[in-house]
């Protein structure tokens, strides 16, 4: 029953825990991006009331948020497959759709769920813009790109870090949940590991140390953006 | 609105071309002239796979033999059992190999070739627990009321337990090796599941003080037992079950099946091909 | 028409499973939160540092990963299977899913919570200890009140974040919607159908949570409507209180 780090190392699972957090943060990551834009473009519906497309939004962020991540999952993964390989092609990639497969659905679905609640964020952040900066900007005659660009995103960003960093975290740990339909990242491979070498606690243990570890990196990360962002707000 | 499809388009570009670079580290690239099988990967001695993704076992070597015979490259594709057919649905592989059993409420999903194996079902129990004595397929059934019984999830054996004893307390799991941990820390009382992959469980530490219960259950004995364990086609793909079934019937008479079944089970599992 | 037939009442069945899987949980984690957080707020600096770490690690590591380290990873502890009371939660996976949720919001609402009594004004504090209140006293009519009032609109998501974490239950065999949803899967393959009507479910809960959350803030916060239509004011919001 001699069972230590060493055999873990041994047997290569150190090396394939290392690819399945890669995996992870590349999940996470993409899955963020493609939230962000989510939550950027629904944000604004939302806060500019745009009145059918609102309703949309609305629909969209209180099913996401109040269905389990794991239901929404299990949905994409096995049900709209057909959807997801027809976007696929039509953007000229089809030989992707079989083989990134898992990971292709793995981002549509963290990134639809954590668009839900980058939408939030936004809208939040949009909602403090005090109003006057953006009247004076129109008094002003700025176009309304410009007043976007200039006015707009650069308050709403540094208002929304906070928010975002909650976002980014709640994306990695929700990314674990792919594991379930087969992605093989961090916690599918220390799932394996578990499994076959019978030693589900070393395993499990060093999943969960590795998690933490990418979330308080990168709550370091933001903590010095948000630092940084307040440094240049009071220049 | 024209802002958005931008937005849209370029997400999916740098998405898809990422995933590109992920995909080619991890799994291969599929093309034509190419056999990509799904199967469970935890399920020994059927299909196991270990820390780099390699899937071995009795029908990563019918996976291999028929990809062979077929001239064609095999790629496996790990799933959890009760996810195969909605991933074959899917298309997100051409066939299943993971000793699945011909249903007829699988058929209405997918096709089947030929059945090329054959097991019986039996339960694991504790060494001279109340169970283990049993020696009769009613008084087992019966007396399973109210126990805790390991089950895969999605399997024939849940399905038969669904129906056969409503009384005892299922638990299901995605993986077998989940439900032999759970069965050796006592979190069960027995476990249903097929001959083969039980013996696997006795023959390793964790099962040394477990026995199997002595009542087969032949798959012949209802309907939910299936008849045979056969490769999943997606049920349009006619063409390649014609030569699914020719190559596996050869492989078959030839002997092959046969060998790779003594090489994990010990002993001739394969199905005569009529 | 028949599916939902099919699916409804067994789906119902978990439906149960999962209101007890919540209640449980919150009711346990509501309470350690509220000692964690008292902890955070104490000048004792170990029940600081075990409070800080406490929140950091359960909130900095996937549920599902907890409920794995809970259920598999201490079942293989021999310590632990041969301790009876230890046992008796980890050996079943509802229990064991209930002490992962209840110990993961737990870390949650003392954050909640910690932000909810940090932002009661001093100088009510300091004003009922003038008045001569035990510690206690003061914790009870002053502080609690007020900080839960505070906290209440993210309490009131959190509990809709514990609602959706029941459903990892359904990975340590527990059968509660998700996990009768899968069986139905399994049995059916009318995935899209089945999860649908899954996911209703969860939202019908949900909404009805929203809505008692709300109600309940409008219930505590009635003085401050009051307050609107020009009774004198309580100014909860510190203003004159320096």
């Amino acid at each position: 029953m001699e069972f230590g780090l060493w055999q873990i190392w041994d047997a290569g699972w150190v090396g394939a825990i290392l690819r399945g957090a890669a995996v992870t943060i590349a999940v996470g990551l993409l899955s963020m991006v493609a939230g962000l834009l989510i939550g950027i473009a629904c944000g604004l519906i939302k806060w500019a009331r745009i009145f059918p497309l609102s309703l949309l939004v609305d629909g969209y962020t209180s099913v996401v948020r109040g269905v389990p991540e794991l239901l929404v999952i299990y949905l994409l993964f096995f049900s709209s497959v057909e959807f997801v390989t027809k976007v696929i092609t039509a953007f000229g990639y089809a030989g992707l759709a079989e083989s990134g497969y898992a990971f292709v659905i793995a981002v549509i679905a963290i990134g639809a769920i954590s668009g839900a609640y980058s939408t939030e964020v936004i809208r939040g952040a949009l909602a403090s813009i005090p109003s006057g900066h953006i009247e004076a900007a129109r008094a002003l005659g700025l176009p309304g790109s410009r007043i976007f660009r200039r006015i707009i995103a650069p308050q709403m960003l540094r208002i929304a870090v906070p928010g975002i960093n909650n976002v980014w975290q709640t994306t990695v740990k929700d990314t674990a949940l792919v594991s379930v339909v087969g992605l093989q990242e961090l916690m599918r491979t220390s799932y394996i590991g578990a499994n076959s070498t019978r030693h589900p606690f070393i395993f499990y243990l060093i999943a969960a140390v590795v998690y933490l570890v990418i979330t308080l990196v990168s709550q370091a990360g933001f903590d010095g953006m948000e630092r940084l962002l307040r440094l240049r707000a009071r220049r | 609105m024209k802002l958005k499809k931008g937005e849209l388009t370029m997400k999916l570009k740098v998405l898809s071309l990422l995933a590109c670079l992920i995909a080619s580290t991890g799994s291969v690239l599929a093309a034509d002239g190419e056999l990509s099988i799904g199967t469970e990967g935890a399920y020994p001695p059927w299909s196991m796979s270990d820390a780099n993704g390699n899937v071995t076992g009795f029908d990563a070597d019918v996976g291999a033999l028929l990809c062979a015979k077929l001239e064609l490259k095999c790629h496996f594709v790990v799933q959890a059992f009760d996810g195969l057919i909605p991933a074959l649905k899917a298309k997100r592989f051409d066939v299943i190999i993971s000793g699945m059993s011909i249903t007829a409420d699988r058929k209405k999903e997918i096709n089947f070739s030929v059945g090329y194996a054959e097991l019986a079902n039996m339960f694991v129990a504790p060494k001279g627990s109340d169970l283990a004595g049993i020696t009769d397929v009613d008084t087992l059934l019966k007396s399973l009321a109210g126990k805790k019984v390991g089950v895969q999830a999605g399997t024939t054996h849940a399905h038969f337990l669904e129906k056969r004893a409503p009384d005892a307390d299922l638990k299901t799991y995605d993986t077998l090796d989940q439900m032999q941990i759970d069965l050796a820390s006592g979190r069960i009382d027995t476990a249903f599941a097929d001959q083969s992959a039980l013996q696997d469980f006795l023959d390793k530490p964790d099962g040394k003080n477990f026995q199997l219960v002595n009542v087969q259950i032949k798959s012949s004995s209802d309907a939910t037992l299936g008849e045979g364990i056969g490769v999943g086609i997606a049920q349009e793909n006619t063409e390649l079950k014609g030569k699914i079934d020719k190559a596996l019937c050869e492989l078959i008479a030839d002997g092959s099946v046969g060998k790779a079944s003594q090489k994990w089970f010990k002993t001739d599992i394969s199905r005569p091909c009529n | 028409m028949e599916l939902i037939q099919l699916a409804v009442p067994v789906l119902l069945k978990g439906l149960w499973v999962t209101a007890a899987l919540t209640l449980v949980s919150v009711l346990i984690g509501f309470n350690l939160g509220l000692g964690l957080a008292l902890m955070r707020l104490s000048s004792n600096r170990f029940a600081i540092g075990f409070a800080k770490y406490y929140s950091n690690v359960f909130r900095g590591t996937p549920l599902l990963v907890q409920i794995f380290i809970f259920y598999y990873g201490l079942g293989e502890v021999s310590l632990i299977r041969n301790n009876a009371v230890l046992w008796w939660v980890i050996s079943d996976g509802s229990r064991c899913a209930v002490l992962a949720l209840a110990l993961n919001t737990a870390a949650y609402t003392s954050e909640i919570l910690r932000g909810g009594l940090m932002s009661v004004p001093a100088g009510l504090v300091e004003a009922a200890q003038a008045c001569g209140m035990s510690r206690l006293l003061r914790f009870r009519r002053i502080e609690f009140p007020l900080a839960i009032r505070q906290a209440l609109p993210a309490y009131g998501n959190e509990l809709i974040l514990v609602v959706k974490g029941t459903s990892l239950a359904s990975t340590i065999t527990v059968l509660e919607i998700t996990g009768y949803a899968k069986r139905l899967m399994s049995q059916t393959y009318a995935i899209f159908e089945i999860f649908a009507i899954a996911g209703m479910l969860y939202l019908v809960v949900n909404l009805l949570l929203v809505a008692a959350v709300r109600s309940i803030e409008r219930y505590l916060m009635r003085h401050e409507a009051r307050a609107r239509q020009g009774v004198s004011t309580p100014l909860l919001d510190g203003t004159v209180t320096v």
